[in-house]
């Protein structure tokens, strides 16, 4: 049921031996716990959440952290099957249907229970909670995700229909199935001013919301009003651990079930794996690129970029910054999605005769020196070590520059000031959910000074996003994300590097459930069968 | 005694004031726009307009200060962007766990250090003394993260004798104690070889004074001579550093609180920095400055009740 992605042992140099021997040092600490076998504790399920959360609503979620808990507590309508594809499935409904390209038809399984009291789920709630994502009122901050959106018709006690302004083809995966998709009772929100922080008033999920202790912990329990197949804890504790290495040491502690790891550390693990454990690495949606603003005094030909795009040996920096473990990318969507591309236009190891050619021609004056902007985070570094060392072989000079989240996230927007001007290249990471648009909508010329740091333009690509947001044939738009990427790394903007993994620890006794992307699915882990543990 | 503490809380309201109005000026020179790490990647203009404005990011800096200040007069200190709830509120919350470990890692600093720094100055030049100098020089230079990785690895991680994470259940106090050795080993550490050579080295000189030897030449009680006569004068600057050690670890406790993933005001504070949460960033630097200055006050005024001499000069 898990995918495990296969791993290369990588080669041993000294940068790897220095980096790997400290943290073996830890884990051989870590192995020499006595082999004891773990149960469950009463009946608790113990997992890591990379942030504390602050809001449930979702209409103000703003975090995966807070998706994953509101996916447990909450039904939508439709939700993605737990697996290696994106396939999704009934939830709250027992039939969804799409009728044609802005209708939606559904109707609810009878008898669905709101908890303290609020009685039976019916379509005014799919009314009332869609339709108030998308009040301007409300002001909420995923309503994009809902696209077009326009109102839902009700038709029955049960059913209704969702109806949208115009197609728009990610509606199910981006909009139904994500977080602002969960169901909430219509009277329990009313009774509490239409909004929620923490505590919702309401859950129609296996669990319901227990309580939530800031920088601690948000306790789940087994929903007693819950008809379907019973829930398999009778408590989930979710601990908010920001720091990663902090919840890798607690689940060797014994304090964790299941949590994530570093990339740095799936090595460390398989060597020393805690008892009873098992490490899932699966590949994830978030992508990493190598951006050049397109508009830099020192950037602006782009047999430069392109000198930047084939100095860059991608394989290098996928060995070196994720142990091998990541998938490169050929574009900003990962394998399995619509509009994956099988190859890069540039190869994967870059052609250094060929950039060295290309800055020949453009007349460049050797050395290049070009500042590269990226996270002060140890994956980024390592990839930005080894591109400077890329390029350095072509004549091109990188002054690494470091930055903290908050500080980069800003550089390349006019709303935070000039800084923009000075991005240079900058190493980036998007998260994306399970439809390329959401890949492509941050590259269109409307972005340029938001999100889109190259400044990249192209009327094409811009008419080809809006064309695939609203086509539901897959053959087609999987044709044109493909084109809409070639645009991208023909500008010489781009240098896609790879998509990540995320790394699962988890206990033998514990089945997990995650979506093709890693995000853990809390309400489906189950215990594991005895020939399974 | 009065006109002492008087002119010392209208100093440090002048301290706090001045603290924070530097550190507001600080974070918003960081850059990093909050409303885009706040919102993130969906917000529409309009949203960002009205975050903005929620968050009084569209006026200029002097004005924001000025009503930052007013609010806190008025016991008001804002909201928190994210949740929306009040940042008195969630300052509050995190508080007390951070009082808790520094008090706990200085009280066991104290409790450690002064009998150790006594006896050490008692058996002087001694095989102890020397143990209790080479004991007190490593724990002041071993840094406290070390010491708690250290700490969480051995006591957690391999014996299993410590919890690794959290600061225990509400209302089981027994829990709580248990979550808190660590942290606080980690913490007080350190302070346990401050505070021991501290006071040796104040007993050395305070044990040569007239008074000392005429106690001992009326035949008192070597413990009545070291209790009431020495120590009594030697803990004086101890007093003083423990005043301004407990305002220290407010910022120490920081690295406790990140390794052992306990909830806290140094973690919060640093998490509102990383996402530009200037609100929660301003009320957890007031309540830590307010409370450094407390604690330095108190250590004055004990200070003060201790000896004598500076009651009498005004607290100069």
């Amino acid at each position: 049921m898990i995918k495990k992605s296969g791993f290369k042992v990588p080669f041993v140099n000294r940068r790897d031996f220095l980096k790997q021997s400290t943290l073996a040092s830890l884990g051989m600490v870590a192995a020499s716990l006595p082999a004891t076998a773990w149960s469950v504790d009463g009946d608790i399920l113990h997992i890591r959440n990379y942030v504390d959360i602050k809001s449930l609503d979702p209409a103000r979620m703003l975090s995966g952290g807070e998706g994953v808990i509101g996916n447990t507590i909450f039904l939508n309508l439709v939700q993605f099957r737990p697996g290696d594809s994106w396939n999704w499935d009934l939830d709250a409904a027992e039939h969804f249907e799409q009728l044609d390209e802005t209708h939606y038809a559904f109707r609810l399984r009878p008898g669905i229970q709101f908890t303290n009291g609020f009685g039976e789920m019916t379509s005014e709630d799919v009314k009332y909670s869609l339709e108030r994502i998308m009040d301007p009122a409300m002001k909420s901050p995923n309503a994009g995700d809902m696209g077009s959106l326009s109102h839902v018709e009700i038709t029955g006690r049960y059913s209704g229909v969702l109806v949208l302004h115009s197609p728009y083809a990610a509606f199910i995966p981006i909009g139904l199935c994500a977080m602002a998709g969960g169901i909430q009772s219509k009277k329990a929100l009313e009774s509490v001013g239409g909004q929620f922080a923490i505590e919702p008033p309401a859950c129609s999920g296996p669990y319901r919301f227990v309580s939530w202790q800031s920088q601690r912990k948000t306790v789940l329990e087994r929903n007693p009003d819950w008809s379907g197949q019973p829930a398999a804890f009778r408590e989930i504790h979710i601990h908010a651990l920001n720091d990663i290495k902090a919840a890798e040491l607690a689940y060797e502690a014994g304090e964790l079930d299941c949590t994530q790891t570093s990339i740095e550390s799936v090595e460390v693990f398989r060597r020393a794996m805690p008892p009873s454990s098992r490490l899932d690495v699966i590949s994830s949606l978030r992508y990493y690129w190598v951006g050049m603003n397109m508009e830099h005094p020192k950037l602006t030909d782009i047999r430069v970029r392109q000198a930047v795009q084939y100095g860059i040996d991608v394989e290098a920096v996928i060995e070196a910054a994720w142990f091998g473990l990541a998938t490169p990318a050929t574009g900003i969507i990962a394998p399995g999605l619509i509009g994956h591309r099988e190859k890069a236009d540039v190869p994967l190891a870059g052609d250094r005769d060929k950039a060295r050619r290309l800055l020949a021609d453009a007349g460049v004056e050797l050395p290049l020196k070009l500042t590269l902007s990226l996270p002060a985070q140890s994956l980024e570094m390592t990839a930005g070590q080894v591109i400077q060392w890329s390029l350095a072989k072509i004549g091109i000079e990188i002054d690494l520059d470091p930055q903290d989240n908050a500080t980069l996230i800003t550089m390349g927007m006019e709303s935070a000031g000039d800084r923009w001007m000075d991005v240079q290249l900058h190493l980036q990471n998007f998260f994306m959910l399970g439809d390329p648009y959401y890949a492509t909508e941050w590259f269109i010329s409307k972005q340029v000074g938001v999100w889109n740091w190259e400044r990249f333009r192209s009327e094409e690509f811009d008419n080809l996003h809006h064309i695939a947001m609203e086509l539901n044939d897959s053959a087609e738009r999987d044709k044109i994300y493909q084109r809409m990427q070639h645009l991208m790394e023909q500008t010489g903007c781009y240098r896609f590097l790879a998509h990540s993994v995320e790394s699962l620890l988890s206990r033998t006794w514990l089945q997990p459930a995650y979506r093709a992307d890693g995000f853990p699915m809390y309400r489906e882990f189950k215990l594991s069968g005895p020939d399974q543990a | 005694m009065l006109q002492f503490i008087t002119r010392r809380l209208g100093i440090s309201l002048l301290i706090v004031v001045l603290a924070v109005s530097l550190m507001f000026g600080m974070i918003h020179m960081i850059p990093g726009d909050p409303t885009s790490v706040i919102l993130g990647p969906r917000a529409t203009p309009e949203l960002r307009a009205e975050m903005n404005e929620r968050m009084g990011l569209d006026k200029p800096i002097a004005v924001q200060l000025g009503r930052f200040l007013g609010k806190v007069a008025r016991g008001d200190l804002g909201e928190d962007p994210f949740s929306r709830r009040p940042v008195t509120e969630i300052v509050f919350e995190q508080l007390p766990f951070t009082l808790v470990l520094v008090f706990t890692a200085i009280g066991a600093a104290t409790l450690l250090g002064v009998p150790l720094g006594c006896f050490s100055a008692i058996h002087r030049d001694s095989w102890l003394d020397r143990a209790s100098a080479l004991m007190s020089v490593a724990f002041i230079a071993i840094p406290s993260f070390v010491v708690a990785l250290y700490a969480l690895l051995l006591f957690s991680v391999r014996w299993r004798w410590f919890p690794a994470i959290g600061a225990g259940e509400s209302g089981d106090l027994a829990d709580q104690a248990h979550h808190l050795v660590l942290p606080a080993l980690a913490l007080g550490l350190g302070w346990i070889g401050y505070i021991a050579r501290l006071v040796r080295s104040s007993m050395l000189e305070v044990m040569e004074e007239n008074h000392v030897r005429t106690a001992r030449a009326f035949g008192l009680p070597e413990r009545i001579v070291i209790g009431r006569y020495a120590l009594r004068i030697a803990i004086l600057p101890t007093v003083t550093i423990l005043g301004l050690g407990i305002g220290t670890m407010m910022s120490g406790a920081l690295f406790a609180e990140i390794v052992f993933s306990r909830p806290g005001i140094g973690k919060l504070l640093h998490e509102a920095v990383m996402t530009r949460n200037y609100p929660v960033v301003m009320g957890s630097v007031l309540v830590t400055t307010v409370f450094f200055v407390i604690s330095t006050l108190v250590s004055d005024i004990l200070n003060a009740i201790l000896d004598p001499r500076l009651r009498g000069a005004g607290g100069k």
